[in-house]
């Protein structure tokens, strides 16, 4: 493992985590209950299943084989240069946020990724919004979430902040329960 | 002549004050999304989907075609002025564009882009007038046999040409699929895949699914980046719109562009995207001016984004002629035509064909609209362009949730929602790209129930795949489809090798 370089890393990983959601989705086409036709209930999902476990297992071996070849390139210790001639080279397939089309390579800007624990705080946040949204209602979680995720971010503007969660909460709420009729939730203010 | 009747009917509705309306307020939301950093065409209709709810069929879908176009161009806008494409297919608009840009003609380019689009997208609309009812009465010699094999070929075809990773591509196909079969077996009423909660016996919406996949990912990790990436935003530059010669160096990208873009488009399972790069390349090929192009080549902008919008009025024809989407986005439109009980395909022309025409003729409008409207205001839109992430992405999450919320109207709907961010996020990191999903869980009912029909009819036998002419024909043009860009790939890289060789 030691050779392989992020964006080959990043695929064994895809590729594990590929197989492994294929076989669980086969596995549950057992409990599908069988019936005579030509083609039964369980035919389609059992091909999806069968197919991420092969296209899983494809990309891991894609991608042990690319570093294999890439270490008979360059020797081991200048994991640096073979980093810059995998994203040079066969890079558009490996490596991600670079898109190539045919041999002219369109090479575009990788985006920048945020740190892990940063992503893992906005879900929980996002998903705490999506539990409180229901039984406390639609203004008062809105504002909240909006006045939490805009503090984060710039705590230091807490009254554009303020002003930006409390109007925003207002105006959606209007709009979609006067304007479309889609009724949001009013919790406890209701 | 027929047609030209039925067209001028549809124009006939589509100039009611109220369709009207919706047509332009669909162009202007759609630029205004559109131009929001990140957010490309198909994240804006995900998003603004659950708008068009309580609207009637037609002023529905009239308003999400405009917001279709809108966002295009708002797309471009931010490729220009902050080199944050919303999606692949303004990618090479913010190589080009932003160049232009900061070389003082940012103006010329999005008037290069923004004229190119009109005479593109009008293009191809003259186009999808005349050929859906060629096609439509071709389609009535279809079967499931043909109608299985034009499905699966627009998911192959949606894989193996997308730019980047073909295994990844076919793994976006397949999660799709896996998600479109949760839920009740039409036929036998039998539960799938349902991991025992009877939560998933209605399947998982599609509208859920796709705000998941394309507003939370794009907003979560904004939002994690924090302060310090902060985008440059590119002036105006000078007043100048395009000079004389600006004017002699598109004209003919925008033509080529219109021409391929409308072929591509037609192809089932390929999107403008794949469109806008051919064009870029081909531009970049024949150019006599071959070093400019990295560093603001105007035929790098007029020809990708002339490309980019005939590919969008092409795809509308196997949409409105046989119900089959060529893209994510038009997988998207299918889902709102669905949703108002409308199957879009040969029948759609025959039984409301009056809806089906003001839509096409709303598109002539739209296409109006957006290079009225949008030039003057392009000013406007560029202050949206200031506004602070936080805000943005903060509230774009509360507005897929309310989404979300009024699709379900339950926990477990919000629930969904947050779980397939979590799927969209982690299949992004993984590099598996995410529209290819999105088409296949819009397709995969419709491959099952033609492929279940096909062998029905045929006893189990695979036979009338290559019994029928119709389908035959299907099957050569799909392997020269596949094989063709592999010889013409590995033909590429031979000459390279030659070239390489002659020259040590």
């Amino acid at each position: 493992m030691r050779t392989l370089t992020p964006a080959l890393r990043g695929d064994v990983i895809t590729g594990i985590a590929v197989t492994l959601v294929g076989a669980v989705y086969y596995i549950a086409t057992f409990w599908i209950q069988e019936t005579k036709n030509i083609v039964t209930p369980a035919t389609f999902p059992a091909i999806v299943g069968i197919a991420l476990i092969v296209l899983g297992l494809f990309l891991v071996g894609q991608a042990l084989y690319r570093s294999r070849k890439l270490a008979e390139v360059v020797p081991s210790g200048t994991t640096s240069a073979g980093r810059a001639s995998a994203s040079g080279g066969a890079g558009a397939d490996a490596s991600e946020g670079v898109v190539g089309v045919e041999s002219a390579g369109v090479v575009l800007d990788a985006p920048e990724e945020p740190k892990s624990k940063q992503v893992v705080l906005q879900f929980a946040l996002f998903f705490i919004y999506l539990g409180i949204l229901i039984p406390v209602g639609f203004l008062l979680s809105t504002a909240a979430f909006l006045m939490t995720m805009t503090s984060i971010y710039a705590p230091h503007r807490w009254v554009r902040n303020l002003i930006f969660s409390v109007l925003f909460s207002v105006i959606i709420y209007v709009a979609f329960v006067y304007g479309l009729a889609v009724y949001l939730p009013v919790g406890i203010l209701g | 002549m027929d047609t030209l009747i039925d067209l001028g009917g549809g124009f006939a509705s589509a100039l009611e004050p109220l369709s009207l309306a919706f047509a332009l307020l669909g162009v202007l939301l759609g630029t205004v999304v559109g131009v929001l950093p990140g957010i490309g065409p198909i994240s804006a209709i995900a998003i603004l989907i659950p708008v068009s709810f309580g609207m009637e069929p037609v002023h529905g879908l009239i308003l999400l075609c405009g917001i279709y176009y809108g966002s295009m161009y708002g797309g471009s806008i931010t490729a220009t002025l902050i080199k944050t494409p919303g999606e692949v297919a303004s990618a090479v608009t913010a190589i080009e564009g932003y160049e232009m840009a900061r070389r003082g003609r940012g103006k010329a380019a999005l008037a290069t882009a923004a004229i190119g689009s009109f005479l593109a997208g009008t293009l191809a609309i003259i186009g999808l007038t005349f050929l859906s009812p060629v096609l439509v009465k071709l389609a009535n010699v279809f079967g499931s046999t043909e109608y299985f094999l034009l499905m699966a070929t627009a998911l192959l075809l949606a894989s193996t040409m997308s730019s980047g990773s073909r295994a990844k591509a076919l793994i976006s196909i397949f999660i799709g699929l896996a998600v479109g079969l949760v839920g009740l077996d039409f036929q036998t009423g039998l539960p799938r895949q349902t991991f025992g909660m009877s939560l998933l016996s209605d399947g998982i919406d599609f509208t859920i699914f796709a705000m998941a996949l394309f507003a939370i990912p794009e907003a979560i990790r904004n939002l994690a980046l924090g302060r310090g990436a902060k985008d440059v935003i590119q002036s105006f530059g000078d007043d100048r719109w395009m000079t004389k010669q600006d004017w002699q160096r598109s004209a003919m990208p925008w033509a080529r562009g219109s021409v391929l873009g409308f072929i591509i488009g037609i192809l089932p399972g390929v999107g403008p995207s794949l469109a806008s790069f051919m064009s870029y390349i081909m531009e970049k090929r024949i150019s006599k001016r071959k070093s400019e192009f990295g560093h603001g080549a105007i035929e790098g902008v007029a020809g990708p984004e002339a490309a980019n919008n005939a590919g969008v009025g092409g795809a509308m024809i196997p949409l409105f002629s046989l119900g089959i989407p060529g893209s994510a986005t038009t997988a998207l439109l299918l889902f709102v035509f669905t949703m108002y009980g409308l199957q879009p395909g040969p029948l759609i022309f025959r039984d409301e064909s009056g809806l089906i025409w003001t839509i096409i003729a709303s598109m002539y409008i739209g296409n109006v609209a957006l290079i009225i409207l949008n030039l003057p205001l392009v000013g406007v839109f560029v202050k949206l362009l200031k506004m602070p992430k936080e805000i943005l992405f903060s509230s774009i999450l509360v507005l897929v949730a309310i989404g979300a919320y009024a699709i379900e109207f339950s926990l477990f709907g919000l629930m969904l929602l947050g779980i397939f961010g979590v799927i969209g996020y982690l299949m992004d990191k993984g590099g598996i790209p995410l529209a290819p999903s999105i088409l296949a869980l819009v397709l995969v009912p419709l491959l099952e129930d033609n492929f279940r029909r096909m062998l029905q009819i045929s006893g189990g036998s695979f036979m009338p795949l290559l019994t029928r002419p119709v389908s035959l024909s299907i099957i050569v043009l799909m392997v020269l489809g596949i094989v063709g860009p592999i010889i013409f790939r590995w033909w590429v890289r031979r000459r390279q090798l030659l070239a390489d060789v002659s020259v040590a």
